[in-house]
C-alpha cells in the first residue's frame, strides 16, 4: 500500500491503510471506496439493557441445545456464557490486512482447547449492540487436540453501524475432527471482515459451513493448510442476499502434503442489487502428490440487477493429482418454474421452493441434525421475507 | 488413423528437436539500435507512410514512455533493455518486389524450407492436391481449393504476398499493412486502433510506435473468401524485434478464414516478438483466425528463445456476426497471449479454442477474454494446456456479462494435463455476471496421464513415447479438429515433438 496517498476519513480513524482494487485479492472489493465512514477503533461501549437478551433470542440457533460463550461489544460476557476461555496461544502470523487491523486492535476472543469427544456443540456469540460507529475486534484460537471431536457455532449478530473484525485460528490434531457452522447475521448497517486459519494435521477431518446473510459488506477470507498426509476438509457456504449487500468470499487451500482431500462447495443466492463474490484457490506444491481436490461455486441471481463474481483458481506443481472447479451464474431455470406451475403450485411457492431446494445443497454438509434444521428454517423465514417484500 | 499418423511422424524426428533453428546467411539494413523518437520516424519514412500515420505512432511512443511494464502475469524473466534491440531489420533490396521473379532466391530458399513454397503453382506442404478427399472431412462439407495465400513476414518487412491478383478477382483485399497504408488509407485509418487502441496496454503500445510490417485483410460485402490466407512470420537477425500488426476486417455477410505461422533461429539471446493482431466482423461476418506459434523455445536450460507478448482482440461490431480464435502454442520461452473477443453486436459469437503445450523451461500464460455487450451474444472457450519438463502453464481469462447483455451466454472448458512432477499447471479464471439471464458456466481440471492408460497402450506394443503422444493427441482432439486442414498434419507432429524426452 503506498504510504503517498492521501488517507480517506475511514482510514485517518483506523490509523491504518485499507485495502483497495490495485491489490489483486482486493479487486472485487474495494475497502477505500466501500467503507466511507469512520469506525474508530477501541471505543469501549455497555449495552443497553435489554439488547443482549433480545439479540440472544433472534440467533438462529437460540432453540439448539449448546454450551455459550457470549462476546458483547468485543468483551468476555460472563453473565450469559457457560463456558469460560482456556489459555491457548496465538500462533498464526498472517500478513493478511484483516489480519493486521485484528491483531492492532483485537479486545478479547474465545480461547478453547477440546480434548476428548465432545457431543455439545459449542457456540460463540459475538453480539455488537446498537451504539456510536465503531471497529470491534476479536480473536478466536481454537485448539483441537489429538483424537478429539467437536462442534463449535460461531454466531455473529448486532444492530446498528459498526465495522466487526473477526479472526479465528484453529488447530487441528491427529485424527481429530471438528465440525464448524459459522452464521453471520451482523446489522444491516455493519461491515464484516473475518478471516480463519486452519491447520489440519495428520488423518484429520475438518467440516466448514459459513451462512453469509447480514451485513451490508462481508469480506471473509480462509486460509487451510494441511500439514499431515490423508486429511480431509469439505469448506461449504451458502449466500442469502438482498438489497444492496455485497459479500466477498476469498479462500486458499493449500495442499503441503499428499494423499489430502478437500472439497469446496457455494451456493451464492442474490436479490436486489446484491453483489456476490467468490474467489476460491486450490494450491498442490511440489510433492503433494496424489491430491483430490474440487471446488465448485454456483450463484443464482434472482433479480436483473444482482451481481456475481467469481475466480476459482488452481496453482499445481504436482502432476499425479485429480484437481478441478466448477463456477456457474445464472437465473432460475424456467423449465423448472413452468414444470411446478403446471402441478398447480403457484409461481411464487415454485421458485421459493426451487431456490430452497439450491441452498440445500449446502446445507447437507452440515452433519448435526439440530443446526441443519435450524439453517434450513432460517433461509425458509429469509424466503418468506423476500416473497413479502416482493 | 491421424494418431498412428503422429506415432509415424514422431519417429521420423530426428535428435534436433527445434528444426526450423537454422538461419538464413543474408544482408540486412538495420535501423540503428535503441528505441527514440528518431527511430520511430525512421520506420515511418521507410515505410512511406502517410503523415497521420506518425502522427499516430508518436502519440503511441509518447504514451509508451509513461507506461509501466506489465507484472502481473505468471512468468518470470529477466528484465529487457529495451534500448539494446534494433527495431527495424530488412533484408536488404526488399524494398517493393513487384513478383516473385524480383525476391532474394535465398528468401525464397529459407521458406522453402520451412515448407512454404512461395511459388503460386505450389500449395502448402501437408495439404492435400485439388479436390483430393480425405476422411477428416465432415459430410458434404465444401473444400475445394487447397490453395492458400501466403503473405511471407521476413524480420522487419513483408518480402512477397502470393494470389494477390486472383483475390483482387474477388475484391479481397490482401497485402502486407505498409502496402495497405499507401494504396489504402482511408480503410487503415478507419479501423486501425479501433480495436487495440495505441494506449491499450505497454506492448500494445510500444507495437503501434514502431510495427514495421504485418498483413492487411478486407473481405467486401457478402464475399466468401475463395481461398485461406495465411502470414507466415519469420524471425531471422539477431538481437531484434518483431512487431508486426495485422488488421483483418470482414465486411457485412462476408467470411475469411486467417492462417498465423512463426518460427525464429536458434540463438542464444532472447528475441522480443509484440504483435498486435485486430479484427473487426461487421453484420453476419465471420472470421476464422488460426495461429501455430512455433518460436524458437530456448534450449533445455532455458537459455534463449522467444518473448512471445501478443495483443490480440476481435471485435463482433456487428449483429450476428462470429469470430473464432484457433491457437497452438508450442515455441516461445515466453508467452504472454491473450486473444479476446468483444461481443458488441447482438447475437454475436465468440470462440476460442487453444492447446497450449509447454516444456523444458517454457512458461505460458495465455487465454481469453470474452466480453458479452450485446444481447444473446454467446461464448465458448475450450483450452487445453499440457505442462512438461520444468515449464509452467497458465490459463488465465475472462468472462464477463454488461448489464445489458441480456441472454449472455457461455462455456468454458479448461483442461490441463501434466507430465513429470517438476512442472507447474494453473488456471485462473474470472467470471463476472452482471445480469441474471446471463448463464455461465466454467469448469476445470487437472490430471496426468493415468497409469492405466499407459499400461493399456503399451500392453497393446506402443513405446512409452507413442503411448504419450496417441493419449495427448486424444486429449486436444477437441481443439485440433477446430484446425483448418492445412495446420491439422502439422499441429499433431509439433505435438509429438514439443513433448519427445517428457517421459521417462
Amino acid at each position: 500500500m503506498n504510504a503517498a496517498i492521501a488517507r480517506t476519513a475511514a482510514e485517518e480513524a483506523l490509523g491504518f491503510h485499507l485495502p483497495n482494487r490495485r491489490m489483486e485479492e482486493w479487486r472485487w472489493t474495494d475497502l477505500r471506496q466501500l467503507i466511507d465512514k469512520p469506525y474508530p477503533p477501541r471505543q469501549k461501549v455497555e449495552a443497553k439493557g435489554g439488547d443482549v437478551e433480545r439479540l440472544l433470542a433472534s440467533s438462529p440457533f437460540a432453540g439448539v441445545a449448546a454450551t455459550r460463550m457470549v462476546f458483547v461489544n468485543g468483551e468476555y460476557d460472563a453473565k450469559h456464557s457457560k463456558q469460560s476461555n482456556a489459555f491457548v496461544e496465538s500462533t498464526a502470523a498472517l500478513d493478511d490486512p484483516v489480519n493486521l487491523m485484528n491483531v492492532a486492535f483485537a479486545t478479547d476472543g474465545a480461547r478453547l482447547r477440546i480434548e476428548g469427544n465432545v457431543d455439545t456443540p459449542i457456540e460463540f456469540v459475538f453480539i455488537s449492540t446498537d451504539a456510536s460507529p465503531r471497529t470491534v475486534a476479536t480473536r478466536n484460537v481454537i485448539e483441537i487436540a489429538d483424537d478429539a471431536s467437536a462442534t463449535i457455532i460461531e454466531t455473529h449478530l448486532g444492530e446498528g453501524s459498526y465495522l466487526a473484525n473477526s479472526v479465528t485460528e484453529i488447530r487441528i490434531g491427529h485424527n481429530a475432527r471438528l465440525d464448524r457452522v459459522k452464521v453471520e447475521l451482523e446489522s444491516h448497517d455493519a461491515v464484516h471482515l473475518a478471516h480463519a486459519h486452519v491447520i489440519v494435521d495428520r488423518n484429520a477431518a475438518f467440516r466448514d459451513f459459513t451462512l453469509t446473510a447480514g451485513a451490508k459488506l462481508n469480506r471473509q477470507n480462509g486460509t487451510f493448510r494441511f500439514i499431515g498426509e490423508f486429511a480431509d476438509a469439505k469448506v461449504s457456504g451458502a449466500y442469502l442476499l438482498a438489497g444492496k449487500q455485497h459479500a466477498d468470499t476469498r479462500l486458499v487451500v493449500g495442499h503441503e502434503v499428499a494423499n489430502c482431500a478437500s472439497r469446496e462447495l457455494f451456493k451464492c443466492v442474490m436479490d436486489g442489487h446484491a453483489r456476490g463474490i467468490f474467489q476460491g484457490k486450490v494450491i498442490v506444491r511440489p510433492g503433494a502428490q496424489k491430491t483430490d481436490g474440487k471446488q465448485s461455486s454456483h450463484a443464482l441471481l434472482l433479480s436483473e440487477t444482482a451481481e456475481f463474481d467469481a475466480k476459482p483458481e488452481l496453482e499445481i506443481y504436482a502432476d499425479d493429482v485429480a484437481c478441478g472447479h466448477g463456477a456457474t451464474s445464472g437465473d432460475l431455470n424456467h423449465d423448472h418454474v413452468f414444470y411446478l406451475k403446471s402441478r398447480g403450485i403457484p409461481e411464487a411457492e415454485a421458485k421459493a421452493l426451487l431456490i430452497a431446494a439450491f441452498v440445500g445443497e449446502a446445507f447437507d454438509t452440515v452433519h448435526h441434525d439440530g443446526i441443519r434444521a435450524a439453517l434450513e428454517d432460517f433461509a425458509a423465514r429469509w424466503l418468506t421475507e423476500r416473497r413479502r417484500k416482493g | 488413423m491421424a494418431d498412428i499418423e503422429t506415432i509415424a511422424l514422431v519417429k521420423d524426428i530426428d535428435v534436433d528437436k527445434y528444426k526450423y533453428g537454422f538461419t538464413t546467411d543474408i544482408e540486412s539494413e538495420y535501423a540503428p539500435k535503441g528505441l527514440n523518437e528518431e527511430i520511430v520516424r525512421f520506420i515511418s519514412n521507410k515505410k512511406n507512410e502517410p503523415h497521420w500515420m506518425l502522427e499516430a505512432r508518436l502519440e503511441a511512443y509518447r504514451r509508451w514512455l509513461q507506461m509501466d511494464e506489465p507484472t502481473w502475469a505468471k512468468v518470470d524473466y529477466p528484465k529487457i533493455d529495451f534500448q539494446d534491440l534494433y527495431y527495424y531489420a530488412a533484408p536488404k533490396g526488399s524494398a517493393a518486389p513487384k513478383s516473385l521473379d524480383e525476391v532474394d532466391p535465398k528468401l525464397l530458399e529459407t521458406y522453402a524450407k520451412l515448407g512454404i513454397p512461395l511459388k503460386e503453382q505450389e500449395i502448402l506442404a501437408g495439404v492435400r492436391k485439388q479436390g483430393e478427399k480425405s476422411e477428416l472431412d465432415e459430410e458434404g462439407s465444401e473444400y475445394a481449393s487447397g490453395k492458400v495465400a501466403v503473405d511471407a513476414v521476413f524480420d522487419s518487412v513483408s518480402v512477397v504476398t502470393t494470389f494477390k491478383a486472383e483475390l483482387a478477382k474477388a475484391g479481397v483485399i490482401f497485402c502486407s499493412i505498409s502496402e495497405a497504408l499507401r494504396e489504402h488509407p482511408e480503410l487503415v485509418k478507419r479501423y486501425l486502433f479501433s480495436v487495440v487502441p495505441q494506449g491499450d496496454n505497454y506492448y500494445a503500445a510500444l507495437n503501434a510506435a514502431v510495427f514495421s510490417d504485418g498483413s492487411f485483410v478486407y473481405v467486401p460485402p457478402g464475399v466468401r473468401c475463395p481461398m485461406e490466407l495465411s502470414t507466415y512470420f519469420r524471425m531471422n537477425a539477431k538481437n531484434t524485434g518483431q512487431f508486426e500488426r495485422t488488421l483483418i476486417i470482414a465486411d457485412k455477410g462476408s467470411y475469411v478464414s486467417y492462417l498465423e505461422g512463426c518460427t525464429a533461429p536458434t540463438r542464444e539471446d532472447s528475441q522480443l516478438h509484440a504483435a498486435v493482431v485486430e479484427l473487426i466482423a461487421l453484420d453476419d461476418a465471420e472470421i476464422k483466425y488460426s495461429t501455430v506459434q512455433n518460436w524458437y523455445p530456448g534450449d533445455a536450460e532455458g537459455k534463449g528463445g522467444v518473448y512471445n507478448f501478443v495483443t490480440k482482440r476481435g471485435d463482433c461490431r456487428g449483429p450476428r456476426s462470429k469470430i473464432s480464435w484457433t491457437q497452438v502454442e508450442t515455441g516461445s520461452a515466453i508467452t504472454w497471449k491473450y486473444p479476446s473477443c468483444i461481443l458488441r453486436g447482438e447475437e454475436s459469437r465468440g470462440e476460442f479454442y487453444s492447446i497450449a503445450i509447454s516444456n523444458g523451461r517454457q512458461q505460458v500464460d495465455s487465454g481469453t477474454k470474452m466480453i458479452h455487450l450485446g444481447k444473446n451474444t454467446s461464448s465458448r472457450i475450450i483450452s487445453k494446456g499440457i505442462a512438461a519438463g520444468r515449464s509452467d502453464n497458465t490459463y488465465r481469462g475472462l468472462v464477463s456479462a454488461h448489464r445489458k447483455a441480456l441472454n449472455a451466454r457461455n462455456f468454458t472448458q479448461c483442461d490441463s494435463l501434466l507430465i513429470g512432477d517438476e512442472c507447474g499447471a494453473h488456471t485462473v479464471p474470472y467470471i463476472e455476471a452482471k445480469t441474471s439471464t446471463a448463464q455461465f458456466e466454467h469448469e476445470a481440471t487437472t490430471s496426468k496421464i493415468s497409469d492405466d492408460q499407459m499400461f493399456y497402450c503399451m500392453s497393446r506394443g506402443l513405446s512409452q513415447e507413442e503411448a504419450v503422444a496417441l493419449i495427448v493427441n486424444g486429449f486436444v482432439r477437441d481443439v485440433l479438429q477446430q484446425l483448418p486442414m492445412e495446420f491439422m498434419a502439422e499441429t499433431q507432429k509439433l505435438i509429438g515433438i514439443s513433448l519427445e524426452g517428457s517421459v521417462g
